[in-house]
Protein backbone atom coordinates (compact mmCIF):
# COMPACT_ATOMS: atom_id res chain seq x y z
CA UNK A 1 0.00 0.00 0.00
CA UNK A 2 1.26 3.46 -0.85
CA UNK A 3 0.20 6.84 0.51
CA UNK A 4 1.15 9.91 -1.50
CA UNK A 5 0.14 13.55 -1.66
CA UNK A 6 -2.26 14.48 -4.46
CA UNK A 7 -1.45 18.19 -4.42
CA UNK A 8 -1.93 20.12 -1.18
CA UNK A 9 -5.55 19.23 -0.50
CA UNK A 10 -5.76 15.50 -1.12
CA UNK A 11 -4.01 12.27 -0.25
CA UNK A 12 -3.95 9.24 -2.53
CA UNK A 13 -3.97 5.75 -1.08
CA UNK A 14 -3.01 3.10 -3.62
CA UNK A 15 -3.75 -0.57 -2.95
CA UNK A 16 -1.91 -1.82 -6.07
CA UNK A 17 -2.36 -1.19 -9.77
CA UNK A 18 -4.93 -3.86 -10.56
CA UNK A 19 -8.62 -4.33 -11.28
CA UNK A 20 -9.74 -6.85 -8.71
CA UNK A 21 -13.01 -7.38 -6.78
CA UNK A 22 -11.48 -7.96 -3.38
CA UNK A 23 -9.05 -5.04 -3.63
CA UNK A 24 -11.90 -2.79 -4.75
CA UNK A 25 -14.00 -3.98 -1.80
CA UNK A 26 -11.13 -2.91 0.49
CA UNK A 27 -11.01 0.51 -1.18
CA UNK A 28 -14.69 1.03 -0.37
CA UNK A 29 -14.35 -0.35 3.16
CA UNK A 30 -11.53 2.09 3.94
CA UNK A 31 -13.49 4.96 2.33
CA UNK A 32 -16.49 4.20 4.54
CA UNK A 33 -14.34 3.88 7.66
CA UNK A 34 -12.83 7.33 6.97
CA UNK A 35 -16.23 8.92 6.21
CA UNK A 36 -17.65 7.49 9.44
CA UNK A 37 -15.00 9.20 11.57
CA UNK A 38 -16.36 12.69 10.93
CA UNK A 39 -12.91 14.31 10.84
CA UNK A 40 -13.38 18.08 10.77
CA UNK A 41 -10.86 18.34 7.91
CA UNK A 42 -12.58 15.75 5.72
CA UNK A 43 -14.21 17.12 2.55
CA UNK A 44 -14.99 13.83 0.82
CA UNK A 45 -13.52 10.55 -0.39
CA UNK A 46 -13.22 9.42 -4.02
CA UNK A 47 -12.85 5.66 -4.45
CA UNK A 48 -11.68 4.17 -7.77
CA UNK A 49 -10.65 0.60 -8.78
CA UNK A 50 -7.67 0.13 -6.50
CA UNK A 51 -7.02 3.61 -5.17
CA UNK A 52 -8.76 6.10 -2.96
CA UNK A 53 -8.45 9.88 -2.74
CA UNK A 54 -9.14 11.55 0.59
CA UNK A 55 -9.93 15.21 -0.04
CA UNK A 56 -9.24 17.43 2.95
CA UNK A 57 -9.35 21.09 3.93
CA UNK A 58 -5.68 22.12 3.95
CA UNK A 59 -6.46 24.99 6.32
CA UNK A 60 -7.50 22.46 8.96
CA UNK A 61 -4.95 19.68 8.50
CA UNK A 62 -1.67 19.00 6.75
CA UNK A 63 -0.74 16.00 4.63
CA UNK A 64 1.04 14.47 7.64
CA UNK A 65 -1.95 15.04 9.96
CA UNK A 66 -4.26 13.29 7.51
CA UNK A 67 -1.86 10.41 6.93
CA UNK A 68 -1.53 9.84 10.65
CA UNK A 69 -5.27 10.02 11.24
CA UNK A 70 -6.20 7.50 8.56
CA UNK A 71 -3.34 5.06 9.22
CA UNK A 72 -5.29 3.01 11.82
CA UNK A 73 -8.25 2.71 9.42
CA UNK A 74 -6.36 1.18 6.52
CA UNK A 75 -6.64 -2.36 7.85
CA UNK A 76 -10.46 -2.54 8.14
CA UNK A 77 -11.99 -5.73 6.82
CA UNK A 78 -13.93 -5.56 3.59
CA UNK A 79 -16.45 -8.28 4.28
CA UNK A 80 -19.22 -6.34 5.96
CA UNK A 81 -20.14 -4.56 2.74
CA UNK A 82 -23.15 -5.72 0.71
CA UNK A 83 -24.28 -3.79 -2.32
CA UNK A 84 -27.76 -3.74 -3.77
CA UNK A 85 -28.72 -5.88 -6.75
CA UNK A 86 -30.02 -3.93 -9.74
CA UNK A 87 -31.42 -5.10 -13.08
CA UNK A 88 -30.82 -2.85 -16.06
CA UNK A 89 -33.06 -3.40 -19.10
CA UNK A 90 -31.14 -3.11 -22.38
CA UNK A 91 -32.24 -2.95 -25.99
CA UNK A 92 -29.29 -4.58 -27.75
CA UNK A 93 -28.02 -3.94 -31.30
CA UNK A 94 -29.34 -1.94 -34.25
CA UNK A 95 -29.10 1.83 -33.99
CA UNK A 96 -29.10 1.48 -30.19
CA UNK A 97 -25.91 -0.57 -30.18
CA UNK A 98 -24.10 0.29 -33.42
CA UNK A 99 -20.90 -1.63 -32.56
CA UNK A 100 -22.47 -4.95 -31.60
CA UNK A 101 -21.79 -6.57 -34.99
CA UNK A 102 -18.16 -5.48 -34.85
CA UNK A 103 -17.83 -6.92 -31.34
CA UNK A 104 -19.33 -10.20 -32.60
CA UNK A 105 -17.09 -10.41 -35.70
CA UNK A 106 -13.96 -9.39 -33.79
CA UNK A 107 -14.52 -12.29 -31.39
CA UNK A 108 -15.84 -14.81 -33.96
CA UNK A 109 -19.32 -14.89 -32.46
CA UNK A 110 -22.90 -14.16 -33.48
CA UNK A 111 -24.74 -11.08 -32.25
CA UNK A 112 -26.97 -13.33 -30.15
CA UNK A 113 -23.87 -14.82 -28.50
CA UNK A 114 -22.70 -11.32 -27.57
CA UNK A 115 -26.09 -10.49 -26.02
CA UNK A 116 -26.15 -13.78 -24.13
CA UNK A 117 -22.61 -13.39 -22.80
CA UNK A 118 -23.07 -9.75 -21.84
CA UNK A 119 -26.41 -10.25 -20.08
CA UNK A 120 -25.46 -13.60 -18.56
CA UNK A 121 -23.08 -12.17 -15.97
CA UNK A 122 -23.35 -10.26 -12.73
CA UNK A 123 -21.14 -7.19 -12.61
CA UNK A 124 -20.00 -5.13 -9.68
CA UNK A 125 -19.98 -1.33 -9.66
CA UNK A 126 -16.31 -0.77 -8.87
CA UNK A 127 -16.73 3.00 -8.72
CA UNK A 128 -18.40 5.95 -10.41
CA UNK A 129 -16.28 8.37 -12.39
CA UNK A 130 -15.66 10.01 -15.79
CA UNK A 131 -19.19 11.45 -15.87
CA UNK A 132 -21.82 11.94 -13.18
CA UNK A 133 -23.27 8.47 -12.59
CA UNK A 134 -20.93 6.62 -14.96
CA UNK A 135 -20.43 3.20 -13.34
CA UNK A 136 -17.32 1.15 -14.04
CA UNK A 137 -18.59 -2.45 -14.21
CA UNK A 138 -16.45 -5.54 -14.60
CA UNK A 139 -15.31 -8.10 -15.44
CA UNK A 140 -16.80 -8.72 -18.88
CA UNK A 141 -16.67 -12.32 -20.21
CA UNK A 142 -13.31 -12.77 -21.94
CA UNK A 143 -15.01 -13.90 -25.14
CA UNK A 144 -16.53 -10.44 -25.77
CA UNK A 145 -13.71 -8.10 -24.70
CA UNK A 146 -12.85 -5.42 -27.26
CA UNK A 147 -10.42 -2.50 -27.52
CA UNK A 148 -11.74 1.08 -27.42
CA UNK A 149 -12.54 2.95 -30.65
CA UNK A 150 -9.43 4.45 -32.21
CA UNK A 151 -11.26 7.74 -32.54
CA UNK A 152 -13.88 8.44 -29.88
CA UNK A 153 -17.38 9.44 -31.00
CA UNK A 154 -18.21 13.08 -30.41
CA UNK A 155 -21.71 12.23 -29.21
CA UNK A 156 -22.80 9.08 -27.42
CA UNK A 157 -26.51 9.11 -26.50
CA UNK A 158 -27.54 8.89 -22.83
CA UNK A 159 -28.19 5.29 -21.76
CA UNK A 160 -25.73 3.75 -24.23
CA UNK A 161 -24.16 0.53 -22.97
CA UNK A 162 -20.54 0.04 -23.99
CA UNK A 163 -17.58 -2.30 -23.60
CA UNK A 164 -13.90 -1.35 -23.26
CA UNK A 165 -11.44 -4.14 -22.54
CA UNK A 166 -12.84 -6.15 -19.65
CA UNK A 167 -15.08 -3.31 -18.50
CA UNK A 168 -18.64 -2.46 -19.36
CA UNK A 169 -20.52 0.72 -18.54
CA UNK A 170 -23.51 2.92 -19.28
CA UNK A 171 -23.28 6.55 -20.42
CA UNK A 172 -25.61 8.41 -18.02
CA UNK A 173 -25.76 11.58 -20.13
CA UNK A 174 -24.92 12.45 -23.71
CA UNK A 175 -21.16 12.89 -24.01
CA UNK A 176 -18.17 12.09 -26.19
CA UNK A 177 -16.99 8.51 -25.73
CA UNK A 178 -14.64 5.83 -27.00
CA UNK A 179 -16.27 2.64 -25.72
CA UNK A 180 -17.85 0.18 -28.22
CA UNK A 181 -21.63 0.52 -28.00
CA UNK A 182 -23.73 -2.65 -27.95
CA UNK A 183 -27.10 -1.41 -26.68
CA UNK A 184 -29.04 1.19 -24.78
CA UNK A 185 -31.03 1.28 -21.55
CA UNK A 186 -34.16 3.40 -21.16
CA UNK A 187 -33.36 3.95 -17.47
CA UNK A 188 -32.24 7.36 -16.27
CA UNK A 189 -28.88 6.86 -14.56
CA UNK A 190 -28.31 10.45 -13.47
CA UNK A 191 -31.03 12.84 -12.36
CA UNK A 192 -29.81 16.01 -10.65
CA UNK A 193 -33.24 16.44 -9.05
CA UNK A 194 -32.90 13.21 -7.05
CA UNK A 195 -30.74 12.64 -3.99
CA UNK A 196 -28.72 10.53 -4.44
CA UNK A 197 -28.67 11.64 -8.07
CA UNK A 198 -27.31 8.37 -9.40
CA UNK A 199 -29.19 5.12 -9.94
CA UNK A 200 -26.06 3.05 -9.27
CA UNK A 201 -23.80 3.27 -6.24
CA UNK A 202 -20.35 1.82 -5.72
CA UNK A 203 -20.61 -1.81 -4.59
CA UNK A 204 -23.94 -2.50 -6.29
CA UNK A 205 -24.34 -5.69 -8.31
CA UNK A 206 -25.74 -5.26 -11.78
CA UNK A 207 -27.45 -7.60 -14.27
CA UNK A 208 -28.38 -6.59 -17.80
CA UNK A 209 -31.75 -7.85 -19.08
CA UNK A 210 -32.46 -7.86 -22.85
CA UNK A 211 -35.70 -6.13 -23.82
CA UNK A 212 -37.54 -5.31 -27.08
CA UNK A 213 -38.08 -1.94 -28.72
CA UNK A 214 -41.69 -1.50 -27.54
CA UNK A 215 -40.73 -2.14 -23.93
CA UNK A 216 -37.73 0.20 -24.31
CA UNK A 217 -39.91 3.15 -25.25
CA UNK A 218 -42.52 2.37 -22.56
CA UNK A 219 -39.86 2.44 -19.86
CA UNK A 220 -38.16 5.43 -21.52
CA UNK A 221 -41.36 7.44 -21.34
CA UNK A 222 -41.86 6.59 -17.68
CA UNK A 223 -38.25 7.50 -16.83
CA UNK A 224 -37.69 10.63 -18.91
CA UNK A 225 -41.20 11.98 -19.43
CA UNK A 226 -42.27 12.72 -22.98
CA UNK A 227 -38.89 14.06 -24.12
CA UNK B 1 -34.44 41.02 -10.49
CA UNK B 2 -32.01 41.55 -13.35
CA UNK B 3 -32.50 40.87 -17.04
CA UNK B 4 -29.77 39.84 -19.48
CA UNK B 5 -30.01 42.14 -22.50
CA UNK B 6 -27.07 40.57 -24.31
CA UNK B 7 -24.75 37.68 -23.56
CA UNK B 8 -21.70 37.70 -25.85
CA UNK B 9 -19.87 34.71 -24.38
CA UNK B 10 -20.07 31.90 -21.85
CA UNK B 11 -21.92 33.28 -18.85
CA UNK B 12 -22.78 31.03 -15.90
CA UNK B 13 -23.76 31.21 -12.26
CA UNK B 14 -20.96 29.86 -10.05
CA UNK B 15 -20.33 29.55 -6.35
CA UNK B 16 -17.62 27.83 -4.31
CA UNK B 17 -18.51 24.51 -5.95
CA UNK B 18 -20.26 21.22 -5.39
CA UNK B 19 -18.63 18.97 -2.84
CA UNK B 20 -19.73 15.61 -1.49
CA UNK B 21 -20.70 14.05 -4.81
CA UNK B 22 -17.34 13.25 -6.37
CA UNK B 23 -17.71 9.59 -5.43
CA UNK B 24 -20.76 9.57 -7.74
CA UNK B 25 -18.73 11.04 -10.58
CA UNK B 26 -20.03 14.61 -10.19
CA UNK B 27 -17.33 17.28 -10.74
CA UNK B 28 -16.83 20.06 -8.21
CA UNK B 29 -17.15 23.04 -10.62
CA UNK B 30 -17.33 26.50 -9.01
CA UNK B 31 -15.38 29.75 -9.54
CA UNK B 32 -12.49 29.27 -11.99
CA UNK B 33 -10.70 32.14 -10.25
CA UNK B 34 -11.72 31.88 -6.61
CA UNK B 35 -9.52 34.86 -5.65
CA UNK B 36 -11.27 37.41 -7.91
CA UNK B 37 -14.69 35.87 -7.32
CA UNK B 38 -14.39 36.13 -3.55
CA UNK B 39 -13.24 39.74 -3.75
CA UNK B 40 -16.20 40.51 -6.05
CA UNK B 41 -18.49 39.11 -3.35
CA UNK B 42 -16.73 41.03 -0.57
CA UNK B 43 -17.10 44.25 -2.59
CA UNK B 44 -20.89 43.97 -2.28
CA UNK B 45 -20.84 42.70 1.31
CA UNK B 46 -21.62 39.07 0.48
CA UNK B 47 -19.99 36.00 2.00
CA UNK B 48 -17.11 34.91 -0.28
CA UNK B 49 -18.90 31.81 -1.55
CA UNK B 50 -22.16 33.51 -2.62
CA UNK B 51 -23.41 32.69 -6.14
CA UNK B 52 -22.40 35.26 -8.75
CA UNK B 53 -22.01 35.61 -12.52
CA UNK B 54 -18.84 34.36 -14.19
CA UNK B 55 -18.12 35.44 -17.76
CA UNK B 56 -15.50 34.26 -20.19
CA UNK B 57 -13.61 37.13 -21.90
CA UNK B 58 -16.58 39.36 -22.69
CA UNK B 59 -19.18 40.52 -20.20
CA UNK B 60 -22.95 40.84 -20.63
CA UNK B 61 -25.30 43.80 -20.82
CA UNK B 62 -27.69 43.77 -17.89
CA UNK B 63 -30.88 45.68 -17.06
CA UNK B 64 -31.74 46.14 -13.39
CA UNK B 65 -35.44 45.78 -12.59
CA UNK B 66 -34.93 46.72 -8.95
CA UNK B 67 -32.37 48.53 -6.80
CA UNK B 68 -29.22 46.43 -6.50
CA UNK B 69 -25.67 47.00 -5.32
CA UNK B 70 -23.24 45.38 -7.73
CA UNK B 71 -19.51 45.13 -8.45
CA UNK B 72 -17.48 43.88 -11.41
CA UNK B 73 -14.13 42.12 -10.89
CA UNK B 74 -11.71 41.96 -13.80
CA UNK B 75 -9.46 44.08 -16.00
CA UNK B 76 -12.40 45.42 -17.98
CA UNK B 77 -14.25 48.53 -19.10
CA UNK B 78 -17.60 48.96 -17.35
CA UNK B 79 -20.43 51.40 -18.11
CA UNK B 80 -23.56 52.25 -16.14
CA UNK B 81 -26.21 53.92 -18.35
CA UNK B 82 -23.47 54.61 -20.89
CA UNK B 83 -21.20 56.37 -18.39
CA UNK B 84 -17.83 54.74 -17.64
CA UNK B 85 -17.52 53.47 -14.06
CA UNK B 86 -14.79 51.49 -12.34
CA UNK B 87 -14.26 47.78 -12.00
CA UNK B 88 -13.37 46.58 -8.47
CA UNK B 89 -15.81 49.14 -6.97
CA UNK B 90 -19.39 48.61 -5.80
CA UNK B 91 -22.22 50.80 -7.09
CA UNK B 92 -25.88 51.24 -6.37
CA UNK B 93 -28.01 50.62 -9.47
CA UNK B 94 -31.61 51.80 -9.62
CA UNK B 95 -34.56 50.22 -11.38
CA UNK B 96 -34.13 50.65 -15.14
CA UNK B 97 -30.35 51.17 -15.05
CA UNK B 98 -28.26 49.41 -17.70
CA UNK B 99 -24.88 47.86 -16.93
CA UNK B 100 -22.49 47.11 -19.79
CA UNK B 101 -19.40 45.03 -19.17
CA UNK B 102 -16.82 45.05 -21.97
CA UNK B 103 -14.10 42.62 -23.01
CA UNK B 104 -11.32 41.76 -20.59
CA UNK B 105 -8.03 43.51 -21.42
CA UNK B 106 -6.15 40.79 -19.57
CA UNK B 107 -7.18 37.59 -17.81
CA UNK B 108 -9.82 35.16 -19.00
CA UNK B 109 -12.66 35.14 -16.45
CA UNK B 110 -14.53 38.11 -14.99
CA UNK B 111 -17.11 38.29 -12.21
CA UNK B 112 -20.25 40.27 -11.51
CA UNK B 113 -21.43 40.13 -7.90
CA UNK B 114 -24.79 41.40 -6.63
CA UNK B 115 -25.52 42.20 -2.99
CA UNK B 116 -27.61 39.36 -1.60
CA UNK B 117 -26.20 36.92 -4.14
CA UNK B 118 -27.91 35.45 -7.17
CA UNK B 119 -30.91 33.34 -6.24
CA UNK B 120 -30.76 29.99 -7.91
CA UNK B 121 -31.91 26.45 -7.61
CA UNK B 122 -29.36 24.58 -5.55
CA UNK B 123 -28.71 21.27 -7.25
CA UNK B 124 -26.80 18.80 -5.08
CA UNK B 125 -26.02 21.62 -2.70
CA UNK B 126 -24.58 24.13 -5.15
CA UNK B 127 -25.58 26.75 -7.72
CA UNK B 128 -22.48 26.13 -9.84
CA UNK B 129 -23.44 25.42 -13.43
CA UNK B 130 -22.18 22.16 -14.92
CA UNK B 131 -24.33 22.08 -18.05
CA UNK B 132 -23.16 18.67 -19.32
CA UNK B 133 -25.12 16.96 -16.56
CA UNK B 134 -28.08 19.35 -16.48
CA UNK B 135 -26.71 20.97 -13.34
CA UNK B 136 -27.55 24.52 -14.37
CA UNK B 137 -27.06 25.84 -17.91
CA UNK B 138 -25.21 28.64 -19.68
CA UNK B 139 -27.21 31.86 -19.41
CA UNK B 140 -28.64 33.47 -22.55
CA UNK B 141 -30.13 36.72 -23.73
CA UNK B 142 -33.53 37.33 -22.19
CA UNK B 143 -32.87 35.32 -19.02
CA UNK B 144 -34.05 36.93 -15.81
CA UNK B 145 -32.32 36.28 -12.52
CA UNK B 146 -33.52 36.96 -9.00
CA UNK B 147 -31.28 38.49 -6.39
CA UNK B 148 -31.33 37.46 -2.75
CA UNK B 149 -32.62 39.91 -0.16
CA UNK B 150 -30.01 42.22 1.33
CA UNK B 151 -29.86 45.56 3.06
CA UNK B 152 -28.08 47.70 0.50
CA UNK B 153 -26.94 50.62 2.63
CA UNK B 154 -23.24 50.52 3.32
CA UNK B 155 -22.53 48.07 0.55
CA UNK B 156 -22.02 50.63 -2.18
CA UNK B 157 -18.81 52.58 -2.71
CA UNK B 158 -16.50 49.80 -1.53
CA UNK B 159 -13.28 49.95 -3.50
CA UNK B 160 -10.30 47.67 -3.98
CA UNK B 161 -7.06 49.69 -4.32
CA UNK B 162 -5.22 48.95 -7.59
CA UNK B 163 -2.24 47.56 -5.66
CA UNK B 164 -4.39 44.70 -4.38
CA UNK B 165 -5.87 43.71 -7.72
CA UNK B 166 -4.60 40.54 -9.32
CA UNK B 167 -2.18 41.01 -12.19
CA UNK B 168 -2.61 38.76 -15.20
CA UNK B 169 0.40 38.24 -17.40
CA UNK B 170 -0.16 37.66 -21.08
CA UNK B 171 3.25 36.13 -21.78
CA UNK B 172 4.38 33.88 -18.99
CA UNK B 173 3.02 32.47 -15.76
CA UNK B 174 4.93 30.52 -13.11
CA UNK B 175 2.83 27.81 -11.55
CA UNK B 176 3.95 25.83 -8.52
CA UNK B 177 3.28 22.10 -8.33
CA UNK B 178 3.58 19.21 -5.93
CA UNK B 179 5.11 16.31 -7.88
CA UNK B 180 3.34 12.93 -8.12
CA UNK B 181 1.50 10.73 -7.42
CA UNK B 182 2.27 8.60 -10.52
CA UNK B 183 5.98 9.47 -10.83
CA UNK B 184 6.95 5.83 -11.55
CA UNK B 185 5.21 6.24 -14.93
CA UNK B 186 7.79 8.86 -15.96
CA UNK B 187 11.52 8.74 -16.59
CA UNK B 188 13.83 11.06 -14.70
CA UNK B 189 14.41 12.83 -17.98
CA UNK B 190 10.64 13.20 -18.44
CA UNK B 191 10.25 14.83 -15.04
CA UNK B 192 13.17 17.16 -15.83
CA UNK B 193 11.60 18.10 -19.17
CA UNK B 194 8.34 18.88 -17.38
CA UNK B 195 10.02 21.15 -14.81
CA UNK B 196 12.50 22.84 -17.12
CA UNK B 197 10.39 23.66 -20.19
CA UNK B 198 7.92 26.39 -20.97
CA UNK B 199 4.54 25.01 -22.06
CA UNK B 200 1.98 26.94 -24.09
CA UNK B 201 -1.73 26.88 -23.21
CA UNK B 202 -3.59 25.74 -26.34
CA UNK B 203 -7.01 26.96 -27.53
CA UNK B 204 -8.51 23.50 -26.74
CA UNK B 205 -8.78 24.56 -23.13
CA UNK B 206 -11.94 25.09 -21.12
CA UNK B 207 -13.40 24.87 -17.62
CA UNK B 208 -12.63 21.14 -17.63
CA UNK B 209 -8.92 21.28 -18.43
CA UNK B 210 -6.08 23.35 -19.90
CA UNK B 211 -4.16 21.49 -22.62
CA UNK B 212 -0.53 22.39 -22.98
CA UNK B 213 1.87 22.20 -25.88
CA UNK B 214 5.64 21.94 -25.58
CA UNK B 215 8.42 19.38 -25.23
CA UNK B 216 7.01 15.85 -24.77
CA UNK B 217 7.30 14.41 -21.28
CA UNK B 218 8.88 10.96 -21.50
CA UNK B 219 7.05 8.06 -19.87
CA UNK B 220 8.84 5.16 -18.22
CA UNK B 221 8.39 1.56 -19.40
CA UNK B 222 5.15 1.53 -17.35
CA UNK B 223 3.61 3.79 -19.99
CA UNK B 224 1.06 6.60 -19.96
CA UNK B 225 -1.98 4.60 -18.88
CA UNK B 226 -2.78 3.75 -15.26
CA UNK B 227 -5.61 1.78 -13.72
CA UNK B 228 -8.25 4.55 -13.64
CA UNK B 229 -7.84 6.51 -10.42
CA UNK B 230 -9.04 9.70 -8.70
CA UNK B 231 -7.89 13.15 -9.74
CA UNK B 232 -8.57 16.68 -8.52
CA UNK B 233 -8.53 20.13 -10.04
CA UNK B 234 -4.87 21.00 -10.49
CA UNK B 235 -3.91 17.42 -11.38
CA UNK B 236 -1.56 17.31 -14.38
CA UNK B 237 -2.24 14.26 -16.55
CA UNK B 238 0.19 13.27 -19.28
CA UNK B 239 -1.29 11.06 -22.04
CA UNK B 240 0.83 8.98 -24.42
CA UNK B 241 1.71 11.97 -26.64
CA UNK B 242 3.62 13.49 -23.71
CA UNK B 243 1.67 16.79 -23.68
CA UNK B 244 0.46 17.73 -20.17
CA UNK B 245 -3.20 18.52 -19.42
CA UNK B 246 -4.00 20.47 -16.25
CA UNK B 247 -7.41 19.57 -14.87
CA UNK B 248 -9.48 22.62 -13.91
CA UNK B 249 -12.74 23.14 -11.96
CA UNK B 250 -15.02 21.01 -14.16
CA UNK B 251 -12.48 18.15 -14.08
CA UNK B 252 -13.82 14.65 -14.33
CA UNK B 253 -13.45 12.90 -10.96
CA UNK B 254 -11.25 10.04 -12.18
CA UNK B 255 -8.84 9.53 -15.05
CA UNK B 256 -6.70 6.90 -16.72
CA UNK B 257 -3.56 8.87 -17.61
CA UNK B 258 -0.54 9.05 -15.32
CA UNK B 259 -0.42 12.21 -13.17
CA UNK B 260 2.99 13.84 -13.01
CA UNK B 261 2.07 16.65 -10.60
CA UNK B 262 -0.69 18.77 -9.05
CA UNK B 263 -0.87 22.56 -9.26
CA UNK B 264 -1.00 24.01 -5.73
CA UNK B 265 -4.32 25.50 -4.59
CA UNK B 266 -2.82 28.98 -4.19
CA UNK B 267 -1.82 29.10 -7.89
CA UNK B 268 -4.95 27.64 -9.53
CA UNK B 269 -6.69 31.02 -9.86
CA UNK B 270 -3.70 32.54 -11.63
CA UNK B 271 -3.48 29.61 -14.03
CA UNK B 272 -7.24 29.84 -14.68
CA UNK B 273 -6.78 33.47 -15.73
CA UNK B 274 -4.04 32.63 -18.25
CA UNK B 275 -5.17 32.80 -21.85
CA UNK B 276 -4.36 30.37 -24.64
CA UNK B 277 -0.91 31.31 -25.92
CA UNK B 278 0.43 32.09 -22.44
CA UNK B 279 3.60 30.20 -21.49
CA UNK B 280 3.44 28.11 -18.34
CA UNK B 281 6.56 27.32 -16.32
CA UNK B 282 6.13 24.70 -13.59
CA UNK B 283 8.10 24.90 -10.35
CA UNK B 284 8.32 22.12 -7.78
CA UNK B 285 7.37 22.78 -4.13
CA UNK B 286 6.64 20.47 -1.18
CA UNK B 287 3.07 20.01 0.14
CA UNK B 288 4.07 22.06 3.21
CA UNK B 289 5.31 24.96 1.09
CA UNK B 290 2.05 24.73 -0.88
CA UNK B 291 0.12 24.93 2.36
CA UNK B 292 2.12 27.95 3.51
CA UNK B 293 1.26 29.72 0.24
CA UNK B 294 -2.41 28.88 0.64
CA UNK B 295 -2.45 30.21 4.21
CA UNK B 296 -0.76 33.40 3.04
CA UNK B 297 -3.41 33.79 0.32
CA UNK B 298 -6.23 33.21 2.81
CA UNK B 299 -4.74 35.83 5.13
CA UNK B 300 -4.62 38.33 2.27
CA UNK B 301 -8.23 37.61 1.35
CA UNK B 302 -9.33 38.00 4.97
CA UNK B 303 -7.50 41.32 5.26
CA UNK B 304 -9.13 42.50 2.03
CA UNK B 305 -12.53 41.50 3.37
CA UNK B 306 -11.97 43.33 6.66
CA UNK B 307 -10.72 46.37 4.78
CA UNK B 308 -13.79 46.41 2.52
CA UNK B 309 -16.03 45.89 5.56
CA UNK B 310 -14.40 48.92 7.16
CA UNK B 311 -12.78 46.90 9.94
CA UNK B 312 -9.22 47.54 8.80
CA UNK B 313 -7.53 50.57 7.31
CA UNK B 314 -5.18 50.36 4.38
CA UNK B 315 -2.00 52.43 4.42
CA UNK B 316 0.49 53.14 1.71
CA UNK B 317 4.06 52.55 2.80
CA UNK B 318 7.17 53.55 0.90
CA UNK B 319 10.04 51.14 1.23
CA UNK B 320 12.91 50.03 -0.99
CA UNK B 321 11.88 52.74 -3.42
CA UNK B 322 8.50 51.09 -3.96
CA UNK B 323 5.08 51.74 -2.60
CA UNK B 324 3.43 48.97 -0.61
CA UNK B 325 -0.04 48.69 0.80
CA UNK B 326 -0.45 47.53 4.35
CA UNK B 327 -3.41 47.00 6.66
CA UNK B 328 -3.67 48.07 10.25
CA UNK B 329 -5.87 48.53 13.26
CA UNK B 330 -9.46 47.77 14.12
CA UNK B 331 -11.68 50.77 13.43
Amino acid sequence: MEIKPLGDSAILISFGEVIDDSINARVHAVARAIEKKDFDWLVETVPAYSSLAVIFDPLRASFEDVREAIQPLLGVSAEAFMGRRIEIPVLYGGEYGPDIEFVAQYNGLSVDDVIELHSGKTYRVHFLGFLPGFAYLSPVDERITIPRLEKPRLKVPAGSVGIAGRQTGIYPIESPGGWRLIGRTPLRLFDPGRDPPTLLQPGDEVNFVPIGEKEFWEIHKAEWGDG
Amino acid sequence: MIELISVPSLLTVQDAGRTGYRRLGVPVSGFMDGFSARIANYLVGNPGDAPLLEFLLAGPKIKFNASVVFAVAGDVEVKLNGVPIEAWRSYWAKRGDILEVGTLRSGLYGYIALAGGIKCERLLGSCSAYPRADLGRPLKTGDRLSVGYALLTGREGRFLPPKLRPNYSRDKVEVRVVLGPDLDHFTEKGIETFLNSAYTITPESDRMGYRLDGPSVEHSEKGADIVTGPLISGSVQVPANGKPIVMMKDAQTTGGYAKIATVISADLSRLAQSRPGTKVQFKEVTPNEALKELKRREKTLEAIKDFLDGKLRAYSVRALGREFLTFAGKV
